[in-house]
């Protein structure tokens, strides 16, 4: 348990409570609305950020740009400086740009949105038991004799029933050819792998001698764009390793559109198998090796992805998939063998990979696997779902009825599309302040780096300032009439400067213009209109939700505050929010370890009614009311309301 | 028992709006719907003048205003004292880039002749492009400066300087968005962010003619009001105004002959039906001013709004 404790700004005396040891205190001050200046993400390259020990204990590094006299005076830059007791710091007038109100801000408090603790999310879901689908059983069996003449396989099969009560066993063919000498090995002392079919149980695998401990099996989430893994103990479900690889498929085309066009040119459905099937092994690499686990000993696979990534891995032809009316090719896959895919997953060629059934041709597997994995497939609460990627995946409902649209978000998300963007990775700016008075920024960057670019959250961060501050309106565009050198035209299109040449990474300004801000304002009311095109096809409203998960790898990156300042999400009780990360993989994880899941995932596919927006009226309506910050409707913005109206006011 | 017509009632109210002595706007329901509601004002015919002689009109209003379009004074009071025009839509067509492309003191010069010769309230609109028409609103506006006007067309893409130049002089604004509900409050809650008072804003939300669009006006005009009355939506509670005249005219039914477009019938009977019925389905959807061209077809839309309001 991280120990935490009360941080206290000077002057204005706001104390800042629950700062976990080791956070910087530039960091607690942001997340808290305290402005102090820093240009250089946090990298303590622009000396910008300087406050005044007052008391407490601080871990924190020599800059070259505190000479000896202030140091030995208190003086510290606050992006390296981090808390190890409670801790009460001064901000010098320097450091706040003049600016007296700025430690009057209100304190909003811990109101985040619940981020859940890997234990918390693996317990979302509580009715299942550790039974997986494929097993392994441990015999020994007696050797035959003259008064016990039974053929092998006759007594293999003897001894399932036996000592499993498993009775019409089904064999493979593949294995029996080694079978006299395997049952002898080990002097009748044998391990079968075997799997609960539709038809009964088949046994797929025997290895001579015990190997009952080391039962593993590999969990895939099939991204567009990142393709993650993890590794799971079968005989005591827990999870040994993780690890993510960039979609091999991504040199073919960016999207699924792309891909499913490739698909079509000769030999450009084999080239997308072969270059998925080369992510996951390069997956499957990492993961035995980190974990040291005998690759021979994985039996079983499962694979999340949407309906275009599903079909792609198993090889089916995804050209309809685009085609009105939608329709894809399968809902239920048949399991398929692991080396047969491609030039051979590398694994065991007894291993399976069982796919989730998808819904439509933009309701995937995916979607499937997160309704599993976060548990709305059992609970009576309303519950908003939504995937947030290059496809917006929405879902309402209940362990009654499901419901469940995608809307093309497009990349901005992601950080695609956009000037400056990136993925959220080190160097990306993922937290942005401005100033109201003055308009200048506070920026942090992943891993303190200096700042390469802006990542998705970093984008939302930076629109609902601008917007908040009025140095843009409500149509996204920069009010060019205020007094700041940061808002500036380059090649005819307005800017602001987020991150100055000299404290960039880059070597350039980092700037956000009037086309990204657009590119921000299209996916986010895409996301929005899909919700309320749902919504409204059930007759419910937002207070109707009881709960709202947020998935997707940027979720947890994600401020609810500022994801609603700019219309992603309407102000309702942040509470109600709760991160779930990678729901597709929870779903996964579950199906592998307990066949009632995978029962439960066939349910939920079943019982998921698809929306298709791709030629909604209602959806187009709900999507032009979206297409403004933060709605055109702000009877669901109250607090926006009064933030704009105040800048009216104002003058701004 | 006698039959009881069902009524509804609304929350919101249409802003009643004085246009320089011409009040308009103030009903409580839809366009003619007394039995549910109060209109205190009739809905306004507007005359469209231009400050240039027009080259592609059609032959019909040729042979009415050819003698007097070359002079925009002259024009205006026709319109007014033979027309009964109850206020002046003067297009500074001159300023056009793309055209005459006019100095913007010239044409604010001619538009300040038009509002002293007549005596009902003026709008005062540029050539329509976007760029161009920053500069001639701002010429008016302050060449105006005595004698308010409403001036326009304040779009996304201008309404920064031109709501700042109404603000500035005490001019109204007309507000035009394109053919969407949500794009007609976007540019009001713009306007009014920027802090043009909104009992100055004049809605223009795009005007479809017959055959090229009205089902699909009166359906924008009709949900503008909605939002206007049924939700109480105060950024959509502005006065609606519609230039008929513009789209019917422009319509290849209004301008070719007979013989051209054989068994349509006579080319002026068609283009006044074209002209009065795209006005009155649009005043039945909420329109407060329609604009028009022609005195003929104006006379056949004062006795539509006579019998609608059961006269």
């Amino acid at each position: 348990m991280t120990q935490r404790y009360t941080l206290t700004f000077q002057p204005g005396d706001v104390k800042v409570p629950d700062v976990p040891r080791g956070e910087s205190v530039l960091r607690a001050a942001m997340q808290a609305n305290i402005h102090i200046n820093a240009s250089c993400g946090g990298a303590g390259s622009c000396g910008k950020c300087r406050i005044k020990l007052l008391s407490g204990e601080v871990d924190s590094d020599r800059s070259a740009k505190i000479d000896d006299d202030e140091w030995s005076d208190g003086t510290r830059l606050a992006c390296n400086t981090r808390v190890s007791s409670d801790v009460a710091v001064f901000v010098p007038e320097a450091s706040r740009m003049g600016n007296a109100a700025v430690l009057e801000r209100e304190l909003r408090g811990e109101r985040k949105g619940r981020l859940l603790t890997p234990a918390e999310l693996e317990s979302l879901v509580t009715g299942w038991t550790l039974d997986p689908v494929v097993k392994k059983l441990c015999m020994q069996l007696t050797p035959p004799s003259d008064g016990d003449n039974l053929n092998d396989l006759a007594r293999f099969r003897k001894a399932l029933k036996d000592q499993f009560g498993l009775s019409s066993v089904s064999v493979d063919s593949i294995w029996i050819r080694n079978m006299p000498s395997v049952l002898r090995e080990q002097d009748w002392l044998v391990t079968a792998t075997v799997v609960d079919t539709a038809y009964g149980y088949k046994a797929i695998d025997l290895e001579p001698g015990s190997h009952c401990e080391q039962d593993y099996s590999v969990v895939l989430d099939i991204g567009t764009t990142t393709v993650w893994g993890q590794l799971l103990d079968l005989t005591c479900g827990a999870t040994l390793a993780q690890a993510s690889a960039y979609n091999k498929q991504i040199s073919f085309g960016e999207d699924v559109i792309t891909r499913i066009v490739h698909s079509q040119r000769p030999g450009g459905r084999e080239q997308l198998q072969q270059a998925i099937v080369d992510t996951v092994n390069e997956i499957i690499d990492e993961l035995v090796e980190s974990t040291r686990v005998d690759r021979e000993q994985i039996t079983h696979m499962v694979a999340a992805g949407n309906t275009t990534m599903t079909c792609l891995l198993v090889g089916i032809d995804p050209k309809y998939l685009r085609m009105t009316p939608y329709v894809p090719p399968a809902d239920f896959i048949p399991p398929v063998r692991a080396v047969n895919l491609g030039e051979g997953l590398k694994v065991g060629r007894h291993v399976h990979v069982y796919t989730f059934p998808s819904v439509a041709s933009y309701v995937g597997g995916d979607i499937v696997s997160g309704i599993v994995g976060s548990g709305i497939f059992e609970t009576e609460k309303i519950t908003l779902y939504i995937d947030i990627g290059t496809n917006g995946e929405v879902v309402i409902g209940n362990r009654e009825w499901l419901i469940a649209t995608s809307c093309s978000a497009g990349p901005a998300f992601e950080g695609g599309g956009v000037r400056h963007g990136m993925r959220a990775t080190d160097g990306a700016v993922e937290t942005v302040r401005i100033d109201p008075q003055t308009l200048e920024p506070t920026i942090l960057t992943i891993s303190n780096r200096p700042a390469i670019g802006i990542c998705g959250s970093g984008i939302i961060d930076a629109v609902a300032e601008l917007l908040k501050v009025g140095a843009i309106s409500q149509n996204g565009r920069f009010n060019t009439d205020l007094d700041t050198w940061r808002i500036r035209e380059t090649d005819g299109a307005n800017e602001y400067v987020l991150v100055e040449a000299e404290y960039s990474g880059l070597g350039e300004d980092i700037v956000i213009n009037e086309a990204d801000i657009d590119n921000l304002v299209r996916a986010k009311a895409a996301i929005f209109a899909g919700i309320m095109t749902l919504l409204e096809s059930v007759a419910l409203d937002w207070a109707d939700l009881e709960q709202i998960y947020v998935a997707g790898g940027f979720g947890k990156y994600l401020r609810i505050e500022e994801a609603q300042a700019i219309g992603l999400f309407p102000e309702v009780d942040v509470d109600s929010f709760t991160f779930v990360g990678n729901g597709s993989l929870l779903g996964a994880r579950l199906v592998s370890f307990s066949k009632d899941m995978l029962k439960s995932a066939e349910q939920v596919a079943l019982m998921m009614t698809n929306v298709e927006l791709s030629d909604n009226q209602l959806f187009m309506d709900r999507y032009m009311a979206a297409m403004f910050l933060p709605h055109t409707d702000m009877s669901y913005f109250p607090a926006m309301d009064q933030v704009l109206s105040g800048l009216a006011a104002g003058g701004r | 028992m006698a039959f009881q017509a069902p009524t509804e009632t609304y929350k919101g109210v249409i802003r009643a709006t004085d246009l320089g002595g011409v009040a308009i706007g103030g009903e409580t329901a839809f366009p003619f719907h007394t039995f549910e509601g109060e209109m205190p004002n009739d809905p306004k015919l507007a005359f469209e003048v231009w400050d240039i002689a027009p080259d592609d009109w059609s032959p019909e209003l040729e042979v009415i205003l050819a003698d007097v379009w070359a002079d925009p004074v002259a024009w205006a009071k026709r319109a007014v004292d033979e027309f009964g025009a109850q206020l002046i839509y003067l297009r500074l067509k001159s300023t056009d880039p793309n055209g005459a492309a006019k100095a913007s003191v010239e044409a604010a010069a001619t538009a300040k002749q038009v509002v002293e010769s007549v005596d009902v309230p003026v709008v005062v609109v540029g050539s329509g492009d976007v760029e161009a028409d920053v500069d001639v609103m701002k010429a008016v506006a302050e060449t105006l400066a005595d004698t308010p006007v409403v001036i326009g067309n304040a779009e996304e893409d201008n309404y920064r300087p031109i709501g700042a130049a109404a603000m500035g002089y005490k001019h109204g604004v007309v507000a035009f968005s394109p053919m969407d509900v949500n794009l007609a409050k976007q540019l009001n809650v713009l306007l009014s962010q920027l802090g043009v008072d909104e009992g100055m804003i004049v809605m223009d939300p795009t005007t479809g003619a017959l055959g090229y669009g009205l089902e699909y006006a009166y359906t924008v005009f009709e949900r503008d009001r909605l939002a206007a009355l049924a939700q109480n939506d105060a950024k959509m509670q502005m006065p609606i105004l519609a230039t008929v005249g513009q789209e019917a005219w422009k319509a290849k039914e209004t301008k070719v002959t007979e013989e051209e477009l054989p068994g349509t019938g006579d080319r002026k009977t068609r283009g006044l039906m074209w002209e009065s019925l795209t006005a009155v389905s649009l005043l039945l959807a909420g329109a407060n001013v329609v604009v028009l061209r022609h005195p003929e077809s104006a006379n056949l839309i004062r006795q539509a709004i006579a019998s609608l309001k059961g006269e």
